[in-house]
């Protein structure tokens, strides 16, 4: 019983906060529930063949840990890592997965009432991982769809395929 | 909530221990099964196992359990106490097991939270009955033991009797006592007086020895005396003291004598001639003597059981040219001082030590240090001394996860033990590689799939005892249950000399049961093979009662495909079936060896490697499309190049600027091209999350030393 209220005020706490950062000019947000840690750049291994996208894989404390980098992911022009360069790691239906971006901004509250559908026009090929968009008091947020994001339809094909 | 008595904790260690006692237990059966009978290490470690068993499960209220261990440790106390020759050791180890079998199934009802319901009477009549024919067989000189050998049964002789060492102030003395004639309950007299001198004594012997349990010895106290030696640091005044003389004493006779006199005791032909070469004895093996003589006596001047004294037991010590038995008890021991800990707790630990390397680089490489004029040389040694550590740590926490399969293995001797006692087949199982390590995880998956095989191959594998005569096979079944690495996977084989898998037969079968719709020539063998692995399959025509119901092999197969590993069958029909499980390394411990390749770092198993090369250019052989192979001496290799062949950016173009690893898998081989050598290291592997995309030629990934990934290179997917 009390582990469930504890639940609930956790999941209260949690509601209408949005990890943000800095991607190219832009800030996107990711709901604070997905998020696990923050960690700093550390060495990547690269995994041969794979998807561009996928940088390799890290070690966060003895779990290996599937890095993606977001601009690379948007197909943005890939940038230099630097020491402003984090590793936000999400937990997605169990799936860990640790998305590279360039800067972290800050943690902001957006109302459910403040987040609008993205604009259908202009058929911005990324707008797939975009659910919504927040306006904070700060700017706007590009509201990420962690689930899209990392288990986009490619990755679901190829995944079928492995299985078989 | 404070004055309830905690039996959560002591329930668990109950469990625990028990279990541990009922394998021990059972491995010291199986390693005597083929014996004539136990030796006495194995009858005084059963014996200890079951008193120790009674205890806890006393403790526990558990009384069936406690019941049925107090009979097997009564049979045991006879074995020990009586040595009893003709002894039915068959029928004996079958008991034994029976026992192991129900005091098993109780602790697991036990720890499913069942009450522990089982009925033990039937299996305490059977002991009992096992009792009284032994005792029978004993002959004559043991019959008079048997009315107090119930008493005897509950006096706790978990001690062992070993005489304390003589100083050079212990003297030894001869006391004879004798009582007036008529004297009623003189063995209690005497033992009154045994009484009185024990508070003295440092050793002490007597005879007739049985004065307390037999009531008959008061007669022979009376015709002959009590006759008793002492090793004390007193003086005979001291000594006529302490008796009590007041009562119907006769006369007491105190001689002091010799320590060799002493530890002859009482048999004067051994004192005669053989006083030298005990006293020689004596010097090796404190223990052996007294008992070794008692048992002397025990052949020339009747009964002379070892030791009637409650509390005392006096074992003959361990004869010179036992020394396997000696190297199997230590095997014991070691086996002992394990601990069971809840692998969360490990997992944790294991985490932690993850982050404490982390931590080690970020201090030793903090730009801090970077300062210029700096002297770190002390810094540097604590440095060293610091990853040293971290690093034995690592290590030490990856190993222990793993355990080697010895324990499931053992299991498996019992089911070919029982399987073949039922179906009267002779089976010998020969176990390879059971130090092979396997994460404890899959350790629990296969036990069930490989009692599977083993009984499909004691059943339906090894011949009846007349099929074998009539081919030109032993007599004696052989069964092969081997364990190895290979192809970066842990393989366990299961391998029987029997009749083989009938081909026709098994089509025949998929046919019936509509399994199969092809002609027989469009399968091959293997996929033949595979039918038997499909639900509902059994070529055998009636069901036994140890298989035969075609719902095993797709079970195991079930099972093991749930742990990601796969089941091969191979078989040659009247030569006999080779399955072998390929078992994931999941966290499997391997020796892998580092290798570089254009900036990234790669291992593979150390068993995979044939040896390394220094190549030169004019070894290279080019091929139009592209493949290249090289020629070592006067092998050619085909050539894999780890930069091209992953896409990697950058590496050595020039063969001469690398070294290439010559690589096994399964007999194919392979040149692998690689930058450098970085190092041989112990690793863990792990498997690479399921988010990327399975890579031909990488089976896993590992956590290197310093806390950098490397990945694995999959011989197999190279070759």
């Amino acid at each position: 019983m009390v582990d469930l209220e504890e639940k609930v005020q956790d999941e209260d706490t949690q509601r209408g906060k949005y990890m943000t950062f800095k991607s190219g000019n832009e800030y996107y947000g990711i709901g604070i529930n997905y998020v696990n840690e923050i960690i700093g750049i550390q060495k990547i291994t690269s995994v041969p063949e794979t998807e561009d996208y996928i940088k390799g894989l890290i070690n966060l404390r003895g779990k290996i840990v599937p890095v993606i980098d977001v601009r690379l992911r948007f197909r943005q022009e890939p940038i230099e890592y630097t020491d402003r360069t984090c590793i936000i790691v999400i937990d997605v239906k169990n799936i860990v997965v640790g998305l590279i971006v360039q800067t972290i901004a800050e943690v902001v509250s957006i109302d459910d009432s403040e987040i609008s559908p993205p604009p259908m026009i202009g058929g911005a090929s990324n707008n797939k991982y975009v659910y919504g968009i927040g306006k904070a008091a700060n700017g706007v947020k590009l509201l990420l769809d962690p689930d899209k994001l990392i288990n986009d339809k490619d990755v679901s094909a190829f995944e079928q395929m492995t299985e078989q | 909530m404070a004055e309830e008595f905690n039996t959560e904790g002591m329930l668990d260690m109950f469990l625990f221990e028990s279990g541990q006692l009922l394998e021990k237990l059972e491995s010291i059966v199986l390693d005597n099964k083929d014996a004539d009978g136990f030796d006495e290490a194995a009858i005084n470690e059963i014996f200890r196992i079951m008193h120790t068993i009674k205890g806890s499960s006393g403790i526990m209220m558990y009384t069936n359990i406690s019941t049925i261990s107090h009979k097997l440790e009564d049979i045991f106390y006879f074995l020990r106490e009586s040595q009893p020759e003709h002894v039915p050791h068959e029928e004996l180890t079958g008991y034994i097991l029976d026992v192991s079998d129900f005091i098993q199934g109780e602790l697991q009802k036990i720890q499913d939270g069942e009450e522990p319901d089982g009925d033990e009477k039937d299996l305490v009549g059977q002991l009992e009955a096992f009792l009284k024919k032994i005792k029978g067989n004993g002959g004559t000189v043991q019959k008079h033991e048997e009315p107090e050998e119930k008493e005897k049964a509950y006096i706790p002789a978990q001690q062992y009797y070993i005489p304390p060492v003589a100083t050079e102030n212990s003297r030894f003395y001869r006391i004879r006592i004798t009582y007036e004639p008529g004297t009623e309950m003189s063995n209690i007299r005497a033992y009154t007086a045994v009484y009185s001198l024990k508070e003295i004594a440092e050793d002490l012997l007597y005879t007739p020895d049985d004065i307390i349990t037999n009531e008959n010895s008061g007669d022979v106290i009376l015709a002959e005396g009590f006759l008793m030696y002492v090793q004390a640091q007193a003086t005979k005044e001291d000594i006529l003291k302490l008796i009590d003389t007041s009562s119907c004493v006769n006369n007491i006779d105190i001689q002091e004598c010799s320590a060799e006199e002493f530890l002859v005791g009482f048999e004067p032909s051994q004192a005669e001639g053989t006083t030298e070469e005990k006293g020689k004895e004596t010097g090796n093996s404190e223990g052996g003597i007294i008992i070794e003589a008692a048992e002397e006596g025990s052949s020339a001047a009747g009964k002379h059981s070892e030791d009637p004294k409650p509390g005392d037991y006096v074992i003959k010590s361990k004869e010179p040219g036992k020394p396997k038995k000696m190297a199997k008890e230590q095997n014991q021991a070691a086996k002992q001082s394990f601990i069971s800990v809840n692998v969360e707790k490990m997992d944790l630990l294991m985490d932690l030590i993850g982050e404490l390397v982390i931590a080690e680089a970020v201090v030793l490489q903090n730009p801090d240090l970077k300062v210029p004029g700096l002297d770190l040389t002390n810094f540097q040694k604590a440095a060293a001394q610091l990853s040293k550590t971290t690093t034995e740590l690592q290590d030490a926490i990856m190993a222990m996860r793993m355990m080697p399969l010895t324990n499931t293995f053992q299991k498996m001797n019992r089911i070919v033990f029982d399987a073949s006692r039922k179906l009267g087949k002779d089976i010998d199982l020969e176990v390879v590689g059971e130090n092979t390590e396997v994460d404890k995880n899959i350790i629990e998956h296969i036990s069930d799939p490989l009692m599977h095989l083993i009984r499909n191959s004691v059943d339906h594998g090894i011949e009846t005892r007349e099929e074998r005569q009539q081919t030109d096979k032993p007599q004696r079944g052989k069964i092969t249950l081997e364990a190895k690495n290979e192809g970066g996977k842990v393989w366990i084989i299961v391998k029987d000399d029997g009749k083989g898998l009938n081909k026709h037969k098994i089509y025949e079968k998929a046919c019936q049961n509509g399994i199969a719709d092809r002609s027989m020539e469009a399968y091959t063998d293997r996929e033949i093979y595979s039918f038997i692995t499909l639900p509902g399959f059994s070529t055998k025509e009636k069901v036994t009662e140890l298989s035969g119901r075609g719902v095993g092999m797709d079970v195991v197969v079930k099972n093991i495909q749930a742990i990601g590993g796969s089941l091969d069958i191979e078989s040659e029909e009247g030569k006999g079936s080779t399955m072998t499980l390929k078992i994931p390394l999941t966290l499997a411990i391997i020796d892998g060896i580092i290798l570089g390749s254009a900036g990234s770092t790669f291992v593979v198993e150390t068993g995979a490697v044939k040896e390394f090369v220094r190549v030169t250019e004019d070894m290279m052989v080019y091929e139009p499309n592209g493949d290249e192979y090289i020629m070592i001496r006067g092998t050619c290799f085909p050539v894999v190049r780890l930069n091209r062949h992953f896409h990697l950016q950058g590496g050595g173009e020039s063969v001469e600027d690398g070294i290439m690893a010559v690589l096994e898998h399964e007999e194919k081989q392979v040149c692998v091209f690689v930058d450098e050598l970085v190092g041989e290291q112990e690793i863990v592997v792990k498997p690479i999350p399921s988010y990327i995309k399975k890579v031909k030629g990488i089976s896993g990934c590992t956590q290197l030393g310093d806390g950098s990934i490397a990945l694995i290179l999959d011989t197999g997917g190279l070759v």
